[in-house]
């Protein structure tokens, strides 16, 4: 119960804190500015809908089902724009098509009269995080076309029907539920996204937090903001439950045989080739070689000392911040079981909302619990010891690690959870039988066989660890700074050319465990 | 009669580790008659189903339906302009369509989709299921969707791969006898892929015999049974004892050196006066109801199965007619 409230407080605080009234400029923005973001998350949305729907099911559609050249490399390519924080992703972009920038160099080389694309807008970021966030359709939509939908082809075909038709009456409607599934992740990034929104100029509700929380500094209104974005992310989580329910065809089994690939004419499989390329391409070939050309442009002006204190400081805090989360993910596994406390096995699902909710708001919901428990206890210590402290938690690690394991549970939690129920349950009760207790039985039992499930559960959280910006910047202690919130700060500074080298370590880390994380969807 | 389909020199393999999966077949199927096509896993049996569905291609070898070339060297039609129905062994239902949609699905245009799936689903014993969804099936009635579905565009041969194995026996053996008799009904030619011999001598007009991509045997189950190729075929009714050197010596039979000799459990008698017939030692007499059933050591040591009416005990004469002796030329396990 206890995990289930230290989890739960900050959702919690922001509802409750919605009854309190809002602070003074929230007329002003509800006047000026709340249209605004509506609209710009509205349509950030839809477009991002829409073309990551088109990126990630045609090349998936393409990867799964024809025999093209390079289809196996193409195949995990595909997921790497994922390695790229979409913050990063936008830098690059805004670099390349910028005055001056990498398009004007290489056309001006080749002689031909430069002209410019301006990207610094909505639909410059709705392209920009729909090629960064495309393969979480991608990777759903492949996993059913390879796996589930082989036999029906062929069940489709023998009653004489033809590619075409096959594709959208049969194809498509199976797969709808794990491609929407795949879209509500888009959309949550989305709506999750700072970086890439402050730096294109789009005020998002997002970065309307921000405003209000620094600009403004009037936590009321933030949480005003936050409980509108709660509430839509809410809608669109019961928007994917009720397009699933019911549809969660329980297919006896999976399908023995793969889908059958079809060899077509060489001039045919070109074209087919770059359709699945491009966006290969957009989303990580040119802006990694954005990055590495301003890594190379500024390596000098880097200051080593400085760059590497960051880094290490980032991987240890997403160490950390990974111990701590498959912790808690085991805890909210197995506690429920141990105790044989029926209502918390359900509650638990609570926990996992963390995912779902952008990162502003669930700083500012730990925050503000966080700052009440702080000045009680100054409050208490002045008063029963008459020492008087300072904040005790607030502006420590302990604030930010509370906050990622809120956020990264989920990730740490499913591959946890599948690993846990592929083994038997009689396996721990014959332990039981054998003598052994609750822990002994964990450990010598569950542990060892849950190896694979904890070890690709700790490398998400990781990864996202690295990556996380929005939260980190509200929530950072002062003397600490992370690679990202240094990439954050360059590019604010008018320096995103000194970005690059931290963009590129980020993306270096998450490369190997993104494949890694392939390896375990197709298996 | 004439024939449907006409299969000449078909050969398959998948990869060169496996090596060849269908190894030059040839065979005529009648119109209107039931096929089984049985062999142990392995053998080829879906491949060369697939091969004739058009859900693969042949390396070799030329497929003829109804005297049209679907498959050889140069044509290839595709699996959904053959007008082959296929029932799968997964059933491959759509699960996000009713079943007056799985139905429906195939029947062209041009007809009128109401009246056929009544009629189909009629056929198959499910009136009144057409707004159901897979799901909410059993495993009974989903596998008689998956015929009704193959069977609603009319095809020219209809294909059931594996149809019962998900099923429990005592519906297995009741759905066998109805899509027995609905396919009799419909007068579709049908080829049964099986591994289970039961289902082939229950079912079949004609039954073919695959083994490592070859046919072995074609033919009805009273050929199969009284001329088996060899030990499998011959195992399709029941136990067989096999006859080693040493046995045939002992019950005083002559053999052939390139043959191979085997016996039914059946026709093994105790204690009459039959051809051949040597004295056993009686080690164990089980009651089975109707019969006993023996265990007995010859004086070789060898042990063999017998039955009797009566409890045995001590030694006894165990003999072989003439008649019921099998003979191969080729035996394999």
């Amino acid at each position: 119960m206890a995990i289930v409230c230290f989890i739960t407080v900050p959702i919690g605080t922001i509802l409750f804190k919605l009854f309190l009234g809002p602070g003074e400029s929230w007329q002003h923005i509800v006047k000026n500015l709340l249209l605004d973001y509506s609209l710009n998350s509205f349509w950030l949305i839809l477009g991002c809908i829409c073309l990551t729907l088109l990126f990630g099911v045609s090349s998936a559609w393409i990867v799964s089902r024809y025999n093209i050249p390079f289809r196996r490399p193409l195949e995990w390519m595909l997921i790497l724009p994922l390695a790229i924080p979409s913050y990063i992703t936008a830098y690059a972009y805004a670099g390349f098509f910028d005055y001056g920038g990498s398009l004007e160099l290489l056309l001006r080389s080749v002689g031909s009269k430069p002209f410019r694309i301006d990207v610094m807008n909505i639909l410059g970021l709705i392209f920009v995080l729909s090629i960064s966030l495309f393969p979480y359709v991608y990777v759903s939509a492949r996993a059913v076309f390879l796996y589930q939908s082989g036999r029906l082809i062929e069940a489709s075909k023998m009653l004489g029907v033809k590619e075409f038709r096959t594709f959208l009456k049969i194809v498509l409607p199976i797969s709808r539920p794990a491609i929407v599934g795949g879209l509500v992740l888009v959309v949550m990034e989305v709506l999750n996204d700072y970086g890439a929104a402050k730096y294109y100029g789009v005020s998002t509700f997002t970065t309307g937090i921000f405003r209000s929380w620094f600009s403004l500094e009037e936590p009321s209104t933030a949480i005003y903001l936050s409980a509108i974005l709660l509430i839509l992310v809410f809608v669109f989580i019961f928007i994917e439950r009720y397009q699933r329910a019911g549809k969660d065809y329980t297919m006896t089994a999976k399908s023995d045989i793969k889908l059958p690939r079809i060899t077509i004419a060489k001039r045919k499989q070109i074209p087919l080739f770059f359709l699945a390329f491009i966006p290969v391409f957009f989303g990580f070939i040119l802006p990694i070689f954005q990055l590495i050309y301003w890594s190379f442009l500024t390596f000098e002006n880097i200051n080593y000392t400085t760059f590497f204190s960051t880094a290490i400081q980032s991987l240890a805090i997403a160490l950390l911040t990974a111990l701590v989360t498959v912790f808690f993910a085991l805890l909210v596994l197995y506690f429920p079981k141990w105790n044989a406390l029926k209502f918390l096995k359900k509650s638990s699902r609570i926990t996992i909302l963390g995912y779902a909710i952008p990162g502003a708001v669930i700083a500012i919901g730990v925050m503000i619990p966080t700052l009440q428990l702080d000045k009680w206890l100054v409050k208490m210590s002045n008063e029963m010891f008459g020492v008087k402290i300072g904040l005790v938690i607030n502006g420590t690690i302990i604030v930010l690690l509370y906050a990622y394991m809120i956020r990264f549970l989920a990730v740490a939690f499913n591959p946890i959870e599948s690993s846990h129920l592929k083994i038997p349950e009689s396996l721990s009760e014959s332990s039981r039988l054998l003598g052994k207790g609750y822990l002994k039985t964990f450990f010598k039992i569950d542990f060892p066989l849950l190896k694979s499930g904890l070890l690709s559960a700790f490398i998400l959280v990781f990864v996202d660890a690295m990556k996380e910006l929005p939260l980190t910047l509200i929530l950072k202690p002062y003397d600490i700074n992370t690679l990202a919130v240094k990439a954050y700060e360059y590019a604010s500074d008018e320096l995103v050319m000194e970005a690059a080298l931290p963009s590129l370590c980020i993306v270096a880390t998450g490369i190997l465990p993104i494949i890694l994380l392939n390896r375990l969807i197709l298996k | 009669m004439s024939i449907i389909l006409h299969i000449e020199k078909l050969f398959k393999s998948y990869n060169k580790k496996e090596g060849v999966v269908i190894n030059g077949v040839d065979l005529a199927i009648e119109k209107g008659k039931i096929v089984c096509v049985v062999g142990e896993s392995g053998s080829g049996k879906t491949t060369l189903t697939r091969l004739v569905a058009g859900l693969e291609t042949q390396d070799h070898g030329v497929i003829k339906l109804n005297d049209k070339i679907v498959a050889s060297d140069k044509v290839f039609i595709p699996p959904e302009d053959r007008k082959i129905g296929m029932v799968f062994q997964d059933y491959a239902l759509f699960p996000h369509l009713t079943v007056y949609k799985n139905v429906a699905y195939g029947i062209a245009d041009s007809q009128d989709k109401e009246v056929r799936v009544a009629e189909v689903l009629k056929l198959v014993g499910l009136e009144g299921y057409a707004n159901r969804f897979p799901h909410q099936l059993s495993g009974g009635q989903q596998q008689r969707v998956a015929l009704a579905r193959a069977l609603a565009p009319k095809p020219q041969l209809l294909i059931l791969d594996e149809p019962f194995s998900n099923l429990d026996v005592a519906l297995k053996l009741q759905l066998r006898n109805e899509i027995f008799d609905i396919i009799k009904r419909t007068n579709v030619t049908a080829i049964f892929v099986t591994h289970d011999t039961q289902d082939a001598v229950a079912i079949s007009d004609e039954i073919v015999v695959l083994k490592k991509g070859k046919i072995i045997q074609q033919g009805s189950s009273e050929v199969l049974y009284k001329s088996p190729v060899d030990l499998y075929v011959a195992s399709f009714f029941g136990t067989v004892f096999r006859l080693q050197d040493d046995d045939l010596e002992i019950f005083g039979l002559a053999s052939e050196t390139e043959k191979h000799y085997a016996v039914r459990l059946k026709d093994l008698q105790v204690n009459t006066n039959c051809t051949y017939s040597t004295e056993v030692f009686v080690e164990k007499s089980l009651f089975f109801g109707e019969y006993y059933l023996n265990t007995v050591k010859l004086s070789n040591d060898t042990v063999v199965n017998c039955m009797s009416i009566q409890k045995l005990e001590g030694k006894v004469t165990l003999g072989i007619e003439k008649n019921a002796v099998l003979a191969f030329g080729d035996i394999s396990e």
